[in-house]
């Protein structure tokens, strides 16, 4: 058992990607083939959540820092080790993405008939992915996988995506690419630092907490330069206010799964990368970019609804509804307060479901109309109740109604920024009352009213495998909702140790200017 | 002077050592012979003997090479040329190169109707002199070595005789290739003239006894050699018969030409510049301009070869513009190489991965090209994945090596590369560098566009792959990403390479 557990996330990791190299080898073909194929991708990552459920019942939420950790040394000669590790605050993700991927697999069943075997491949790879890049603790390790993530997701889109898939694919590629070809520069540089302060080479990331960098007031300064260029990277995939504008593009032309594993993982990338990399590495840099992040997450709230509202197309709302949603999770992580950065994780894992959920939904309108016009629709209430029921659900959660998921996050969020600027707390709470208007209305506009066009009379309703698609969705926003201590439990020591990091000084400086009453509850 | 003029003959003797690290150099050379007799032997084709000849002298040479990695440096010829690890794993560079291209040129040569024996004794002819340029430690040696590969190269490249492009890029290639030999032998002559020496090692003696003798004089004659480095290096602005002469010359001599011959003078480089102390006893001043005029080099190299091959739809001419691209980040190595801790392992390490991914994406659109290297338009690829699928893949993992994109062996490379480059306090540089490797990303996703995302264009016939060119593809592949996933092994050669010289 030691031995396995030792190796689990390795295996968690790896599963899914030997999985589809294993897949290669099923002699396909045919409808028969199709469907072994479709099974075999299905199972594996059913496996892999599976593992990671074992993950959740044996990690203690009081333990060491890192739990199931790993080590080798790979490059040697320059300090790079393979090394893994997982926190309360991983583990959230890793379960969301271990979570998410069987059912965005299921739910490509119908919508995928070429090539099947080249996408289930390219599905699997990319969760091993995301997965190493949620494990990672050795920084070139997490570069690594941060970008070997793009290769699956570029040909996702570029080749079973919609009209529009080549200029949104290698936009997508190159935008992130771009981002992350700064922060390569960035984690060169404190390689290089760790060598010169400890003298030997290290690329850990527990080991480059330990750096000394300059900090200071001035744009120039060593960490308010070095935290740029991680935040860039990590701004492009959040994507935060102005660097979204990739965003739409891929989710539209994606093809549903894709854009499930895109909105609801993927885009988690970004704020863990800052909760991982950027904050504790630069506390004092956080400190002073702090009002900048957030007036700029309280504008992605605003701006995102506001071009939300406008969209004639359902796939684009939500896609933008992303922006305003991910503006939260940066306003709630830059008031560096445990009710914010806890808000910020929660309305990362229920932004997951909630937005995986609707680009499910509009998949499978899609796949019975091939259109995605909000104006081609109205009426599907009456033709399509079960379909109807789901699609509330979602959009209540989505627009954060007590009793959901995405009220715990929002509501946190905006009680942790209140304590640091009031002012951009009202905003961010405005984008709440804008955020029920575009999806109500669209819920409106498609689910009520009279049915204005034939060809909607006679659309089926949800299938028994989409419904057994959506069913974990619909009963995880409400446990999620209703029980959040389910996964607050195992990551309120994690986030503790995290303030602790990032804020130390930080603290020091800004509780005696400001508030007195103290605003980080220190863990023990 | 006493070196030019006493060449007596119980220095040419050879001890027991000597003769045992020429076994390499010896290999190749009676395997060119024995071709040059073969070939003119009447009574049957000489095609297939010619070509086993070259295969097994190449073969042979690899596995003695390697036989001799880890011996420790032998100075051969009155301190002319040395064996040590470094000649010997740029050996197995150069001969794996001139092996896999004549394998893929046996083909080629017969699909083209060109099937003569010289051009794999060429071949062979070429490796020796990138063999020997690497491992020379006299200026003049040097120049010998470099001329033996060119004029080889330069008959390779017009090899296609009835075509006039082949005609034009040989052309090109000669004039230009000899006037940078010129300057490279000008340069040679004036460090002679302020120094009295041709060996390396004496002139950095020299140097260092009399630090007056780095007059304008010498000054002059470096940066004139290293001018003719760069030429034969394509950097910025001495890269103007590149693109042509890429899209001239046949494509098996082409992608020899972008591994080989770029590995040489760069390996060669390398060696001129350790052992002239760059970084460790030049004086201050030469180390101040060569670093300059490298760095605006290096800079213009990359920024031409990414921005430029934007607007290729050519092949050929897409990767002559990558291929300088990737001359720029190696010139990165070569800045860094002396300040920082890796020494100028990254750059070995970039040399013998590139050299790689390069011969493959070569080899590969040998495989697609049609007769008279036609069909090699970036639109010729449309569709390549329903056709073939295992080219096309063979083909994504080269050019994402080349983009630089993990899990690849590119990647690796370029991390090293660039990582050398903070040590050595080059940040503004190593940002240039990773923004134009970014643009770079661009036209290497084009071809992975066409070949996945676009629909085949008109009825695109259906190619058979030989058995040892898919054997040697496949080969490469793995290696790329093996690389990736695990270079220590490779990384670890190339830093005993480096701290060997």
């Amino acid at each position: 058992m030691p031995v396995f557990k030792g190796h689990l996330l390795s295996v968690i990791v790896f599963l899914p990607l030997f999985w589809a190299l294993m897949g290669l080898l099923i002699p396909g073909g045919g409808r028969e083939g199709k469907k072994v194929l479709q099974v075999w991708a299905f199972l594996g990552s059913l496996l892999t959540f599976v593992l990671s459920l074992l993950i959740y019942f044996i990690y203690l939420p009081k333990g060491p820092a890192f739990q199931f950790s790993e080590t080798f040394d790979w490059l040697p000669s320059i300090g790079i080790t393979y090394t893994l590790g997982l926190d309360g605050i991983t583990l959230s993700l890793v379960l969301l993405t271990t979570f998410l991927m069987p059912l965005a697999i299921l739910s490509s069943f119908k919508s995928i008939e070429s090539r099947v075997r080249e996408y289930y491949f390219l599905l699997l790879a990319l969760e091993t992915g995301m997965l190493g890049a949620f494990v990672a603790l050795d920084l070139f390790l997490f570069y690594v996988f941060w970008e070997a993530m793009l290769i699956p997701m570029y040909f996702l889109i570029g080749v079973w995506g919609g009209k529009e898939r080549i200029y949104a694919a290698s936009k997508f590629f190159l935008y992130t690419l771009v981002g992350s070809l700064l922060m390569l520069v960035a984690i060169f540089y404190l390689s290089y630092q760790y060598k010169i302060q400890f003298g030997h080479y290290s690329t850990l990331i527990t080991d480059l907490y330990s750096l000394k960098l300059m900090g200071g007031n001035t744009l120039m300064a060593t960490q308010n330069i070095l935290f740029l260029a991680f935040a860039f990277a990590f701004a492009i995939k959040v994507p935060l206010f102005p660097f979204h504008t990739w965003l739409p593009d891929a989710h539209v032309q994606a093809p549903t799964a894709g854009s499930v594993i895109l909105a609801a993982v993927m885009l988690k990338m970004g704020g863990y990368g800052f909760i991982r990399f950027a904050f504790p590495l630069f506390p004092q840099a956080v400190s002073y970019f702090q009002n900048f992040f957030m007036t700029l997450g309280a504008i992605a709230i605003i701006y995102g609804a506001w071009i939300a509202t406008v969209q004639p197309d359902i796939k684009k709302l939500v896609a933008y509804s992303s922006v305003s949603h991910m503006g939260y999770v940066i306003l709630g992580l830059f008031s560096l307060n445990e009710i914010g950065v806890t808000g910020s994780i929660y309305q990362m894992l229920s932004h997951g479901i909630s937005t995986g959920a609707l680009f499910l939904l509009v998949g499978m309108i899609y796949d019975r109309r091939h259109t995605r016009e909000i104006s081609a629709f109205g009426g599907l209430a009456k033709v399509m109740p079960y379909f109807t029921i789901a699609m509330m659900i979602v959009t209540l959660s989505s627009i954060a109604l007590p009793g959901t998921n995405g009220f715990i996050g929002e509501f946190l969020i905006l009680l942790g920024a209140w304590k640091v600027s009031p002012f951009l707390t009202v905003i961010g709470t405005l984008g709440v009352v804008f955020g029920a208007v575009y999806m109500l209305w669209m819920f409106q506009r498609v689910m009520l009213g009279p049915i204005r066009h034939l060809e909607n009379e006679k659309l089926k309703d949800l299938t028994f495998r989409e419904a057994v698609v959506l069913l974990p969705l619909v009963m995880s926003i409400f446990v999620m909702g209703i029980f959040p201590s389910l996964i607050m439990d195992k990551m309120e020591f994690s986030i503790d140790r995290f303030l602790h990091q990032s804020s130390s000084d930080w603290a020091n400086l800004h509780l005696q200017a400001s508030h007195p009453d103290s605003m980080i509850k220190k863990g023990n | 002077m006493s070196t030019l003029t006493t060449i007596r003959p119980e220095l040419l003797r050879l001890s027991q050592d000597q003769v045992g690290v020429l076994t390499p150099y010896f290999l190749i050379l009676s395997g060119i012979i024995l071709a040059i007799l073969a070939s003119v032997l009447k009574i049957f084709s000489p095609k297939w003997p010619v070509f086993i000849l070259v295969i097994a002298a190449c073969g042979a040479g690899v596995s003695e090479s390697f036989r001799l990695l880890d011996q420790s440096p032998v100075l051969l010829f009155n301190g002319m040329m040395i064996s040590d690890t470094y000649s010997n794993f740029f050996n197995i560079l150069f001969l794996l190169a001139a092996l896999f291209t004549s394998i893929i040129s046996f083909r080629y040569l017969d699909r083209e109707k060109l099937q003569h024996p010289e051009y794999f004794i060429l071949l062979l002819f070429s490796a020796l002199g990138m063999m020997l340029m690497a491992s020379s430690l006299d200026l003049i040696v040097i120049f010998i070595a470099l001329e033996l590969m060119s004029i080889a190269v330069y008959v390779l490249v017009g090899f296609r005789r009835a075509d006039r492009r082949s005609n034009e890029a040989a052309m090109k290639y000669f004039i230009l290739g000899s006037a940078a030999s010129a300057i490279l032998l000008y340069g040679v002559a004036l460090i002679y003239g302020a120094t009295g020496h041709t060996q390396l090692k004496m002139i950095f003696t020299v140097m260092q006894i009399h630090p007056e003798s780095t007059s304008p004089v010498f000054m002059l004659g470096a940066i004139l050699v290293l001018i003719g480095f760069l030429f034969k290096v394509s950097c910025v602005p001495f890269h103007m018969w590149m693109p042509d002469v890429y899209e001239g010359a046949p494509i098996p001599v082409t992608g020899f030409m972008a591994t080989g011959l770029k590995a040489a003078a760069f390996a060669t480089l390398v060696r001129v510049f350790i052992t002239m102390g760059y970084g460790r006893g030049l004086s201050e001043i030469l180390q101040h301009r060569v670093h300059d005029l490298l760095w605006v080099s290096a800079v213009l190299t990359m920024g031409v070869g990414s921005f430029v091959g934007l607007t290729q739809t050519n092949l050929k001419r897409l990767l002559a513009y990558s291929s300088i691209g990737h001359s720029g980040y190696l010139l990165i190595g070569v800045i860094a190489g002396s300040k920082s801790d890796l020494s100028f392992a990254p750059g070995v390490f970039y040399l013998s991965i590139y050299a790689v991914m390069n011969l493959g994406v070569f080899i590969v659109l040998g495989l697609l090209s049609s007769r008279d290297d036609s069909g090699l338009n970036i639109h010729d690829l449309a569709g390549l994945s329903r056709r073939h699928p295992w080219i096309a893949f063979s083909l994504a993992v080269f050019i994402l090596a080349m983009a630089g994109i993990p899990p690849t062996s590119g990647f690796v490379a370029k991390y090293l590369l660039f990582y050398s480059a903070i040590q050595a306090d080059e940040i503004i540089l190593t940002i240039i560098a990773v923004l134009c490797s970014a643009v770079s990303v661009y036209y290497y996703l084009r071809i992975l566009v066409y070949m996945y995302m676009m629909e085949p264009m008109g009825s695109p016939r259906l190619l058979r792959v030989p058995l040892w060119t898919g054997f040697t593809v496949a080969a490469m592949v793995v290696f790329t990403i093996h690389m990736g996933i695990l270079p220590a092994g490779l990384v670890d050669l190339a830093r005993k390479a480096i701290t060997s010289l």
